[in-house]
This record gives C-alpha cells, structure tokens and sequence, in this order.
C-alpha cells in the first residue's frame, strides 16, 4: 500500500527531474537512488505485516494487501533495481528523454503493485491499463527506428483490441455475478457455473494470454520485443510480464479456482500451443535477440503450468519463476546490449574476447534452458511438479520435457557460438569492471536461486 | 400496448422486445430514407460533378499533407484536461456531502493535474514558436 | 575427535585440490610435500579416533542430508566405529608412508604434482569408501578409488599398453560395480534404507518379511562388486595388467587398500551374510579357486611385479575362503597383515626397479644382495611374513585362515595349505633370484646398482617391522588367550557360528602347514639358487601363460561383445538411431521454418490469427461446459 504511492510519487519526481537537471549520468543515478528507496518502502511494507498473516481490505475492498503479494512486490522492485543497475547506461542511450523513461518504469511499477493486490475488477483493469500505457511509450521511444515506431504501433493497437476483450470479460462477469468485487464473487463454493461467467473466464483468459503472450495470443511478442530498444524489451519481457502472470494466477486460482474444471481444458490447449510454437519457432531465428522473444514465449509456456495447477506449490513456484527467469533474462540482455551484432554470429569468439562476459551468458543461458543448480531449473522444477501435484496434466508435462529439450538447442548455439567458433565479436564499449561486478552478482544470484529457492520464498 | 407492460413484469428476455422495436424501427427508418433518396433523386453524371467541391475554387494538389506534431500536442492536451475537469461534475453535485475528506481528496486530485500541467509547461508543449 | 572426523578425507582433498589445480605451476617439490603431510595429518586425526574408539566410543557422525526424497533419506553420514577406524589406521598410515617413498621414486617424473594429486584423490575416495554410514557413500567412494585407479594406471599414458591396462581395469571394475549396484537398489526396494544402521538393525530384528533367496540374491550382487574391486575370479585378470602404473600405486591400491574394498564391504555386511549361507558357499568356492589358480600362474613368471600381482590375486583369494567360512574377522586380520608385507613387497620390488633403471625381468638380476643391503634384508622379511615363517604376521592371520577353513570344511584347507605351498615356493624363487646367485644384467646396469636413498628406505624399514610384529594383535587362541583384533572388531563386525576346533586339531594344523610352508621356502631357494631359464613346456607354460586367461576372454566375451558391437555401430547406430534422432532434429527445423510463416509482420493478420485462436477456444470451452 505504501508501495503503490510511493511509485507514484516517486515517477512524478522523477518525471520533473528532466527539467531541473540535463547530466544524463545524474538522471541515472537519482533514478537508482529512488528505486532504492522505493525498494526500501517495499521492505518496510513487508516487515510491517506478520508472516502468515491475514489479509487486509483497502479503499472499499477494492484492494486486498496480502503477505505474499507483498513479497512479490518486493522481488520484482529489487529485479528492476537490479535491472537499472546492468542496464542504466544503456536506457540512457536510447535516446534524450532519459528522466521520462524512468518514470514511466517507476509508473509501471505502479500497475505492477495494483495487480499484485487488486480485489476488484476494475482495479485489474486500471493495473492492467498502468502496466501497458508506458510500455507503448516505451517500445516507441527510439523515434527514429522506424523498426521502434513500428514496434509501438503494433503494440499499442492490438493492445487497445486486447483492452476490449479485457473489458468484456469484465463486463460478462459483472453480469453473471452482480459484483466486480472478487472476494464476493462466489466461485470458490460452487462447482457450477453459469454460461456467461464462462464466457466471461474465457474472454479473461484471451486478455491475459495476450499481456504474458500466450500463443494464439502471442503474435505482436516477436515484433515489438526486436523492435522495441533493447533495454526496454528486456524490462517487457520480464518484470512486466511476471507481473501480468501473478495477476492471472491470483485471479484464476483464488477467484476461479473452484470451477477449474471448466476452464483447465482452454488453458491447456493454450500452454501446449504456446510451448509448441515459442520453442519450435526459436530454433529457426538467426537473431539472438528474436530468439530471446521466442524464448520468452516458451517460458511463458511454463509459467502458464503454475495456473494450471491451480495448488499452493503453483503459487511458489510462480514467484519463483518469475525470480528466477528475470534475473536470467535482464542478465542475457545485459549482455546482448553490450554487443553491436545481435545475430549469432556477433557472439562467435566472445569467450576470447571477453571470458567474463562469456562465462555470465552461459550461465545465463544454462538458467533460462533449465539446467540443475541454476535458477531456471528450480523455477521448472516447481512449476512441473505442481503439475504432476494437479493430477491430471502429466500429458502436457511430457510435452513441455520435450519442448525444453528443443529449447536447450537454441541457448546452446549461443554458447557454441561464444566458445567454439572464431571470430571478433564488437562491444559498444570495452566492459567496465562496475559491470562486471553487477554481472558477476547477477550470476550469483541466479545460481543461487537455484541452490536456495527457499530463501526466495522465505517470508510467505 | 398492453402484452408489453405484462410482460415487464416478469424478468424473461421479453423484456428486451421495446428496445428491439425500436432498433428495428432505427435501421429501417435510416435505410428506407437513404434507399428512397438514392431511388426518387435526380442524377446527372458530368466530370463537374464529381470532381471535390472546394468553395467555388479549383482544388489544388494533394490534402494528405503533413502537419506539425504541434495541433496534435495541443489537442490531446486538451481532451486530457477537458477529461480530467469533467470529474469535477460529480463532485460539485456530492460537494456537501462528502465535506472536508472530500475536500482534500479533490484538492489532490487538482494537486495532481497541476503537477502534468507546470510539467507540459516546462517541457514547451505549449509553446508554438520554435 | 569423532566428530572430527570430516577432517579425514577433508585433508586428502584438500591436497586434492591444491595439487589437481595447480599442477602446471607447482614446483615439483612442493607436490610431493602436501600430498604427504595431507595424508599425515589424516593419520594424525585417525590416530586420535582409533583410540577414541578403542575405549568404546563409535557414533554415526552426519554432515548434512544428501539425498531427500519422498521416504527415502540419504543423509552423507560418516560411520566411526571399530572396523571403520582399523582400516582408517591402515589406509592413512601406509598411504602415507607410501607418500614418502614416492617423493623419491616419482622425483624425475615430469607429471609428479599431478601423480601426488591423484594419490591424494584416492586416498580421499577410500576413506569415503571406509567411512561411509550408508551403501551410497561407500558406493562413491568404491567408483572414486575406480577412477583413481584408472587414473594412475595409465599415469603414463604415453604408452599404448599402460592405457589399455587402464581400461581394462576400469571394465572390469565396473562390471563388478554393476553388480554392487543392483544390490544396493535391490536392498532399497526391499528395506527402503541405505544406511547401514536400519538396514542391519532389520536384519537383526528379523521381522522383515523377506523370502531367504532375497538375502542370498542381494548377497551374491554385493560379492560380484566384490569380485570385480578385490580381483577374484572370474574379474581379476586387470590387477596382473595394472602393474602397468608406478611401483608405489601397486603397493598403495593394488596390494594394500583398494583391493581389499570388497573384504571391507562384505564384512561390513556380514549380518546380511551370515543370513545368506548359500551365497558364503560360492564365495569359498571361488576364493578357493582364485586362490590355487593365481598362485599356480605366480609360479612361472618373470616380471618381478608380475609374480607379486597375481600373489597379491591369491592373497585375496585366501581372505574370501575366510569370509567364505564366515570368519570375517580373520579376513580382516589378513587385510591388515597383508597390507604390511605386500606393501613392502612391491615398494621393495620398486626399490629393485628403481636401482636396474627400470627393469622388472627377475631373469635379468640376481645377486642384488651385494649392493643393496636394506632392500635385500626387508624384502626377506615380507617373503619370510607372506610365506608363514613362524612369529611373523602372515604366519598368524594365515594360520587363522587356514584354521578357519578347516573348521568349514577340509577340502578347502587342504586347498589352502596347497596354496599356501605355492606362496613359499614362488616367494623364495622371487627373492633368490634377484637378490642371491650373480648378476645376469648387462654390464652397464651392474655399474650403476645402487642402494635407494632414505625416502625409500625408510619406509621399507617401518613396513618390515609392521610385517614382523603386525601379527601379534591376533595370537590364535591357542597361545594367548585373548585375540586383540577379534575382540575389538567383534563390537561390530558379527563372525558365523562355526563349531569351534579342539586345541590339539589347531596345533596339528599349524604344525603341518609351518613344516610344509618350511619345507617350500627351501627347495625354492635351492632349485633357483642356480638358474636355468630353459624354455618351459607343458604345465609350465601354461603356468607361463596364465593359464592362457587373456586368451579364453578374448574368445569368449571379448570378440563377441566386439562383433556384437560392431553390428550395433554400422546397423542399430547409423541406421536406426542416427535416423532417428537427425530425422527429429530436421523435423523441428523445418516446423521451425513453417510456423516462423506465421510472423509475417501485418498487424491486421495477427489480430485475425488472434480472433480465428478466440472462436475456437471459445468452441472448445463452450463445448466442454455443455458435456
């Protein structure tokens, strides 16, 4: 709660920084300095409620604060504090509004709390609205690119459509049950279900499907994660979309959970198409950037087993995922910023070149291929095995062995790239040891998620 | 008219018949008048006719030009405010009963929109000279 | 000090570490040195423990949980207690004095830093193998001294033939390792436990529904792993063949330690044994067997480290016809006692070696006597221990063995004492023929015969006392009334009722072998004191051939398996599987291409695609909610 206000306090100042000051170098660091303390204020919002205890209701019961929303919001504002820290010098090049696109970040924030805590399905669609709004501006911000304006174009559009089927769903909901309000809607003790609640739960599913861009729902990922600037992709791609992701399984665990029966068959045909297609369609990209969009498709695959379940492991190991993939993936990023060719062939030679940067990337990519003693694996690993928990999914959790076998082919061209191949790959700027700490620390920690996942879910 | 009431009555979808009367009676109307001009209406074709009426004046090259980002600036910021000035509506209506909370809650609300104000001010949205 | 335990292996691998990484930059010096105080300081805290545990004191001390899944727990515990904290004594003190003598026999080599990190890796393993509280850890370290093995076998890959006796001894090995693993899952399935403490205390309990044949199923599993570490029939054709590594790597793994893993692993299970009398029948028979057939080929050879291998083969031998009669205390016993002397043996044989510059052929030495004094003097004391001189220590424990033999059945001591014969004889025949007569080398070698400096001396020195006094912990009831050793391992190591012998039989047996043993040494210094190396026909050249062993593999496992394999290669492999997995890999690559189709860059048609995905999973929810 302290949170949501404090983001936005936070983005409109950082908002007027652009005018008090033009040192592009300043804007990063107050831009770091205030995602310190918001990550501060998280932790304050975390100490300050008792672990295991219950929920409390805000502002008419249109928020709900819970522990373990709280957490989250926590690991996600320290992601991005991470994420500014690897990245910030890059943000700063895209173009000239650096203070504006931090803001926006911080505003995005602001959604990521709201859909974190939000108890009424207005308030879902308000976070929703947060969370894109910026990302528009964001994936248009290098102007110039024609492939960026594109991006946002694409993204906004279909986005507005998707905002429809949203409010639909919303809408049907509303009708079938009189209420917007979740904790009154009275799924959880009836196995029935009417046909517009269906509907309803259907259209919801399509509106999320499309913000975690699950297949059919995925096609605006590839273009606008290429087109948009890099960092700003890297940013999408993660935090944003995990926060989309705890928004669903909040709603359809908690709300829906009840009459899982009459929705698992949906999503699972969409989990399967969205494995299927993320992975297989990887495998042909000659761009590692692209391929990185694919990829997250595919691990969006995953995390969609974490809903299907429908069971408390779900709900740890979609927090878990989420840790685990954003670290990996803003860490890949990090390092594809540093270098001028995106395409495979840009990586050839680099554990030459730059062994550190080298090292990171494997590392990075054994996580995001779900490799043991890495973060991606223990992320699986519990997303699987709530799976198997659920009973009835083992068919898909065979499919989804299988896809992740094809997955570890596209992450282990880059590694065969970097170490096996000849080559003089071009970095923007020869690494400084700052960044090589921060991509040292980031290796830890993604390592480290996968020896103590525990740690990251101590405090629920 | 009476079935109708009757039927109001009871909460079935007949209760939705006036509104797709009406309806019915909408798009009929709409489409027997344009059917009926488009029928009954003299027509004479000539090259004059059908060229882009522009006041009397031959028309000159192509109206797809480009504009200055300027008129656009102006005008989202416009239907911003003007968006953000209709809550006032509600408010002015509960204003005595919502009292001082109420008061507050407006007043940072304004607060708000004066903050994105001095901020489009500052960053030269508004001005129109370079 | 028990619950320093850790520190035992920890030493080792921590000169693991330092000598494994920094092998490249390390003087070689300094290789030899860590490796060595490693060791020491093992020897050290395994000094401390053995006499902890000698006033009473074992525990199960766990470091962490290892393994943990669903029921099944695996925790990585260490096992203290009595036969544990014996063969602790026995591996870091003759590991270390091994340590030593390589410092000076390993100088010149090239790899020296690597050969110590390896020698500390094993020492490493076994004492996991040793100390481990549950089948799993002993299982890690039974592959880890494995890979060691392998790996100091071929320590001098150069040669073609050294690395083929390291494969060799590797397949073999884990062959037997094969075995030892379907056991412990066999012991899993049934008890649900890998530790020893459970898995015995329900053995003990016996309310464990478990059909007699499971026992003997499970024991005759662990004795095929036995067979393959320990050499016995029909897997000990690697150990001649790894003689092919360092002198101090035979004395240290292929005499004193690794090779009595399997004695270690089935006495440690002796409660299991005990329930299994069929599976302790084969074991006499084979050890039995081994123990006749390896002695008979150490008859004819001439590579000094040759005949000391396949004595070594025959030593084990005689130490399964002990566990065969349930005597596993006296297998033990002979453990001990024939790490000492062989030890010596083979450090005495490197000595040798070491001052012919690398000549192994005992037709080409003789009369060594004159210029090295202190190898001459302890080499005849292992020979005199090993062959059974009275009031050494192979006397006693061979004299327990034999005894024990008896009691379980004659046939398998008159076996024994024939066995025990052929000790005597190729013993002696080893020891005159290079020490006594005169020098058959060339000239040059003549000139350079030396006695070894003090590194290597010593630790002959330590190891001839050991083979001397080694054998008093275990006086046979006969002459003391109290069996040190037996009593100690007795807390956890449980022997197999037996009927006890009369005091008279056991003098008459002693007394029969003693003479006989006598009797052997002599002719086998007389008829070598004067050599003739005429070419050996019938027996003898079978005996020179192995009983042509390697051959009869060859034919029938080798060649097949290779035949077998080479169908597998160019049928199954290319066609088949090759097919398969490439047709796979196009397969993906090509959906890869065609689905790529889908991304073709026009918002109007992702929308459609978007919309078109919506109808049906509406269709298909929809459907769903009617049924």
């Amino acid at each position: 709660m302290k949170a949501i206000i404090a983001a936005t306090i936070l983005g409109v100042i950082m908002m007027f920084s652009s005018i008090l000051m033009k040192d592009k170098k300043a804007i990063i660091t107050i831009a770091a300095l205030l995602l310190a303390v918001l990550l501060g204020v998280n932790i304050w919002d975390v100490m300050a409620t008792k672990k295991g205890s219950n929920f409390t209701f805000l502002f008419n019961n249109m928020i709900l604060i819970s522990r373990e929303g709280l957490w989250f919001n926590m690991l996600m504002t320290g992601c991005t504090f991470l994420y500014v820290l690897l990245s910030g010098k890059d943000i700063a090049r895209v173009g000239t509004h650096t203070a504006e696109y931090f803001a926006l970040i911080f505003f995005i924030l602001t959604g990521v709390y709201l859909l974190s805590s939000y108890n009424n399905l207005l308030i879902l669609f308000i976070g929703i609205e947060i969370l894109s709004i910026p990302q528009y501006i964001l994936a248009g911000s290098d102007k110039k690119n024609l492939k960026s304006s594109e991006a946002a174009l694409k993204y906004f559009l279909m986005g507005a459509f998707t905002t429809g089927i949203l409010m639909m769903g919303v809408t049907l909901l509303y009708g079938s049950t009189g209420t917007f309000e979740l904790t009154r809607m009275d799924f959880i003790h009836q196995s029935s279900v009417n046909g517009m609640s269906l509907a309803g739960i259907i259209f919801l599913i399509i509106a999320f499907g499309f913000k975690v861009s699950a297949a059919p729902m995925h096609t605006w990922t590839p273009d606008v994660y290429d087109g948009a600037p890099t960092p700003f992709t890297a940013f999408m791609a993660t935090i944003v979309k995990s926060a989309a992701f705890y928004a669903f399984i909040r709603l359809f665990q908690n709300t829906f959970g009840g009459i899982s029966n009459h929705w698992t068959i949906v999503l699972s045909i969409i989990t399967a198409l969205t494995l299927f297609i993320g992975n297989l369609t990887a495998v042909f990209q000659q761009s590692v950037k692209r391929m990185l969009a694919y990829s997250s498709i595919a691990q969006a695959g995953f995390m969609l087993f974490a809903i299907l379940s429908n069971n408390a492991v779900a709900s740890q190991g979609i927090i878990i995922y989420a840790v685990a993939y954003s670290v990996a993936t803003i860490g890949m990023f990090a390092v594809l910023m540093k270098l001028k060719d995106y395409t495979y062939d840009g990586f050839n030679g680099l554990a030459k070149k730059e062994p550190v940067l080298a090292f990171v990337t494997t590392i990075f990519l054994l996580s995001l291929a779900g490799i043991p003693l890495t973060g991606g694996f223990m992320a699986k690993y519990f997303v699987l095995q709530a799976a198997i928990m659920q009973g009835q999914l083992f068919w898909l959790v065979i499919f989804a062995l299988l896809m992740a076998a094809i997955s570890a082919y596209y992450y282990f061209r880059v590694i065969i790239a970097m170490y096996f191949k000849q080559g003089n790959p071009e970095l923007h700027e020869p690494l400084s040891s700052g960044d090589k700490f921060m991509l040292a620390l980031t290796c830890v920690l993604v390592v480290l998620i996968g020896i103590a996942p525990q740690l990251f879910l101590a405090s629920i | 008219m009476n079935f109708l009431l009757l039927a109001a009555e009871q909460n079935t979808p007949f209760n939705y018949l006036p509104i797709a009367l009406q309806l019915l009676i909408a798009v009929g109307f709409v489409g027997i008048m344009m059917g009926a001009t488009h029928l009954l209406g003299p027509k004479r074709r000539t090259k004059d006719k059908l060229i882009n009426f522009e006041s009397g004046i031959p028309s000159v090259g192509n109206a797809r030009q480009p504009m200055s980002v300027k008129y656009f600036l102006v005008a989202i910021l416009f239907v911003l405010f003007d968006v953000e000035v209709i809550f006032f509506y509600p408010y002015a209506v509960n204003f005595r009963e919502l009292g001082q909370e109420g008061f507050l809650a407006v007043l940072m609300f304004v607060g708000f929109f004066l903050c994105g104000f001095i901020y489009i001010l500052k960053k030269g949205a508004l001005k129109w000279e370079d | 000090m028990i619950n320093l335990v850790y520190l035992v292996p920890l030493f080792p691998l921590i000169g693991f570490l330092i000598n494994g990484l920094g092998w490249r930059k390390l003087p070689k010096a300094a290789g030899g040195i860590i490796g060595s105080i490693a060791v020491l300081a093992s020897f050290a805290v395994s000094l401390g423990i053995f006499f902890e545990v000698k006033d009473g004191a074992s525990q199960t001390v766990t470091l962490f949980e290892f393994i943990h899944s669903g029921k099944l727990i695996i925790p990585f515990a260490f096992q203290v207690d009595n036969l544990s904290a014996l063969f602790l004594l026995i591996i870091t003190g003759i590991g270390f004095l091994i340590h030593v003598y390589s410092t000076s026999y390993m100088h010149d080599d090239e790899g020296v830093v690597k050969y110590f990190a390896y020698l500390n890796l094993f020492v490493f393993s076994m004492l996991l193998l040793v100390l481990g509280a549950n089948y799993l850890i002993m299982f890690i370290g039974w592959e880890g001294v494995g890979l060691c093995s392998y790996l100091l076998i071929g320590f001098w890959f150069k040669k073609r033939e050294y690395t083929n006796a390291a494969k060799k001894a590797f397949v073999m090995n884990r062959i037997g390792d094969l075995g030892f693993l379907v056991g412990m899952l066999m012991v899993l399935y049934n008890f649900g436990t890998l530790t020893y403490n459970d898995f015995f205390g329900m053995l003990k309990g016996g309310n464990v529904a478990i059909s007699s044949s499971t026992y003997n199923w499970i024991a005759i599993c662990f004795f095929i792993g036995a067979t393959g570490k320990s050499a016995q029939i029909p897997l000990y054709t690697w150990l001649p063949d790894a003689m092919a590594g360092p002198t101090p790597v035979s004395a240290l793994i292929h005499a004193a330690t690794m090779v009595t893993a399997g004695i270690y692993m089935i006495a440690r299970s002796g409660v299991l044994y005990n329930l299994a009398p069929f599976t302790l029948n084969i074991i006499s028979i084979i050890g039995t067997a081994t123990a006749l057939i390896a002695a008979s080929i150490a008859l004819k050879q001439y590579d000094i480290k040759k005949v000391l291998a396949y004595s070594t083969v025959s030593q084990l031998g005689f130490m399964f016809i002990a566990i065969g009669a349930g005597a596993y205390t006296t297998a033990v016993f002979h453990v001990m006692t024939h790490a000492f002397f062989k030890a010596l043996l083979f450090l005495g044989s490197g000595s040798v070696i070491h001052a012919m510059g690398g000549e192994q052929d005992i037709r080409k030495m003789g009369g060594l006597k004159k210029h090295m004094r202190i190898t001459q003097l302890t080499f005849l004391i292992g020979c005199l221990a090993i062959s059974g001189f009275p009031f050494l220590s192979g006397f006693f424990s061979k004299d327990e063995i034999l005894a024990s033999a008896y009691a379980n059945n004659p046939i398998i001591w008159a076996c024994g004492v024939l066995g025990a014969m052929m000790t005597a004889f190729y013993m002696f025949r080893v020891y005159t023929l290079t020490f006594e007569g005169s020098f058959r080398g060339t000239h040059e070698q003549e000139h350079h015969l030396h006695e070894s400096p003090a590194a290597i001396t010593i630790p002959l020195v330590i190891l001839a006392i050991l083979s001397i006094i080694g054998g008093y912990v275990g006086l046979p009831e006969i002459m003391s009334e109290h069996h040190m050793l037996g009593s100690f391992l007795s807390k956890v190591v449980t022997n197999a009722e037996s009927h006890h012998l009369e005091h008279g039989t056991e003098w008459m047996l002693m007394g029969i072998s003693t003479v006989l043993a006598l009797i052997m040494m002599i002719v086998g210094y007389v008829t070598n004191k004067k050599p003739n190396f005429a070419e050996n026909k019938g027996l003898a050249k079978v005996l020179e051939n192995k009983w042509y062993m390697d051959e009869l593999y060859d034919a029938i496992v080798v060649r097949p398996i290779e035949a077998f394999s080479r169908f597998a290669d160019r049928v199954i492999e290319r066609m088949g599987i090759d097919g398969i997995v490439n047709g796979v890999g196009k397969l993906v690559k090509l959906g890869s291409d065609r689905i790529r189709m889908i991304q073709s860059g026009q918002v109007g048609f992702y929308i459609f695609v978007m919309v078109l995905g919506m109808i049906l999973l509406f269709a298909i929810g929809i459907f769903g909610f009617i049924n």
